[in-house]
């Protein structure tokens, strides 16, 4: 068997990586396969947290590296008993602590076992993002729709496209159909002329993505999430599926219809 | 300004003091009088800057290059700060200077000359960006040096065939062409014209060896920065309130136009023209 090792990338801080990876973590592993999430955010690690095992921790991501302890020892299975596994990040270390060939080679392995190994990517482009991207063979970028994270965006997409990592794909995350409507977001459309790369998917602003969060149960588990449903699409679209993108609608109001009817509609910002 | 395929630029491996494989941000190569130094691409600059003083002080006066150095930075292009940095370097731990810095994108080698001391444009006038429609005058000098009709210098032109991203910078000394964006928070620096099949975002300067006749043309310009020859142009410094509607904006920006400087303003016009009619006889002129 040979997996695939996929990167979750963004550039700017904040956007959603740690949360996208966690959701298409759980959602491959609910069709069925066997997938790694590796945490490479060390020092500040929080995908432990997002999948609710920070107290299973015992070894990190730096000590197999180091060699003390064996991979297996440093997996920690996913709550829901799926064929997921975490290998979290050390908190007590830094981003220099590892190079990017030992996380090749660690993915490497895990390839021959698993059939997605998922790195979530610190923010920023220094070691962490090196680190991260040198194992990968596909990248997937996160953005929201605001000018300074897709501008972050177009530069990490600038950065794979001159190391191997060519044809990254683009998740449009907290898109807020609302705003949207009313000129004050950037729209999907915006966003994709912009840095003009497939797009693998848009996930809705959904309060209920936060709540999910923060009780350690990552909200593709959800069934009435609007984002958890958009998460599966996404996971079944990486597993070759296709799933077309749907458009993120607003709720259809009466004041939404008066306004669409008289043609009001801004535009926040003056270029993206 | 060379443009071959590249040769994979490989810095040479040392064994650090802990045993492990460590490569060196910085290492030198030369062939008689020529000199280059190789910067990682990987290093960050601040490091690459710090082993570069080190191996320059190191070897104070034992170094020597009529022609000047060149820079070579791999796949990594410097931005401007970046290149800056680099210089005062060589300024203040040694005698050499810098003659060019040599990098990669794909697959082309990019080299952008150094200006000699005291040549380097300096923006001595920040001009107003104006939207207008051009008068046929303007458009049929344009028009007729973009499609090769005068005597200028005929450089290879560089094209980038790919979406010219934010952080990514060249410098080239021809006309430059990209089918593509280019997208806020680069910058395109050409001796001569540039061409951008697509939308410009970033900060362009045609004309960078100080020919303010250079001329910026793409499918839609909304800099709010453009550099022509010497010369500087911003959005917003006419004074006069820009508040102008926003359907109207969107239709008078998002069209084909080209920029040059006129009387005390860089201007951007509409620009439906067809080059056929200027490149009358230019065919067959080698």
């Amino acid at each position: 068997m040979t997996g695939k090792t996929i990167v979750i990338t963004s550039g700017k801080g904040g956007v959603g990586k740690t949360t996208t990876t966690a959701n298409i973590g759980v959602g491959l592993a609910m069709r069925g396969h066997r997938v790694v999430v590796i945490d490479t955010d060390i020092g500040l690690r929080n995908l432990d947290v997002i999948m609710g095992l920070e107290n299973r921790i015992v070894y990190d991501l730096v000590n197999v590296i180091e060699g003390k302890c064996r991979i297996r020892q440093a997996m920690i299975q996913d709550k829901q008993g799926l064929e997921l596994y975490l290998i979290p990040a050390a908190q007590t270390r830094d981003k220099d602590s590892i190079e990017p060939a030992q996380l090749r080679e660690l993915c490497a392995g895990l390839e021959q076992e698993y059939d997605y190994i998922l790195i979530d990517c610190p923010a920023g482009i220094e070691r962490g993002f090196k680190n991260a991207t040198a194992a990968a063979q596909e990248a997937i970028i996160v953005t929201t729709p605001e000018v300074a994270s897709v501008r972050d965006a177009d530069r990490v997409v600038g950065l794979l496209e001159a190391s191997d990592l060519h044809r990254p794909r683009l998740i449009i995350n907290r898109i807020s159909a609302d705003m949207v409507r009313r000129g004050d977001m950037m729209s999907q459309r915006d966003v994709e002329s912009l840095l003009a790369i497939e797009v693998l998917g848009l996930v809705p602003a959904d309060e209920r993505t936060i709540s999910a969060a923060n009780r350690g149960v990552p909200v593709v588990h959800d069934t009435r999430s609007t984002a958890g449903a958009a998460f599966l699409r996404i996971a079944a679209r990486i597993d070759g599926e296709e799933v077309p993108i749907q458009e993120i609608s607003p709720r259809p109001g009466v004041f939404n219809k008066l306004r669409d009817m008289m043609g009001m509609k801004g535009r926040a910002y003056s270029h993206a | 300004m060379v443009v071959s395929e590249s040769p994979s630029i490989t810095a040479s491996e040392s064994n650090g003091a802990d045993g492990t494989a460590k490569r060196r941000a910085v290492n030198i190569t030369g062939r008689g009088s020529d000199i280059s130094f190789i910067i990682d691409e990987d290093a960050p600059i601040d490091e690459a800057a710090w082993e570069l003083a080190k191996q320059l002080s190191e070897r104070r006066g034992a170094l020597f290059s009529e022609g000047g150095v060149s820079v070579n930075t791999g796949r990594r292009s410097l931005t401007e700060g970046e290149k800056a940095v680099i210089r005062r370097v060589f300024e203040e731990n040694s005698g050499l200077t810098i003659s060019r810095f040599v990098s990669t994108i794909g697959d082309y080698v990019i080299e952008s000359e150094e200006y000699p001391e005291g040549a380097s444009p300096r923006y001595p006038w920040r001009y107003a960006i104006r939207r207008s429609s051009a008068r046929a005058g303007d458009l049929d000098r344009l028009l007729t040096r973009l499609a090769g009709g005068s005597q200028r210098n005929r450089a290879q032109a560089l094209l980038i065939r790919s979406t010219f991203r934010s952080g990514e910078s060249i410098h080239h000394y021809g006309d430059v062409v990209v089918l593509g964006d280019v997208n806020p928070g680069s910058e395109i620096k050409a001796d001569g014209d540039i061409v951008v099949m697509g939308a410009l975002k970033g900060l362009p300067h045609a004309g960078a060896s100080g020919d303010n006749k250079a001329a910026i043309v793409a499918l839609e310009i909304t800099s709010p920065r453009i550099r022509i020859g010497d010369c500087e142009a911003a959005i917003g410094t006419t004074g006069k309130k820009q508040r102008v509607r926003k359907r109207g904006r969107d239709a008078e920006t998002r069209q084909p136009s080209i920029a040059y400087i006129r009387r005390g303003a860089v201007y951007i016009s509409p620009f439906a023209g067809r080059f056929a009619r200027y490149t009358k006889g230019v065919l067959y002129d080698g």
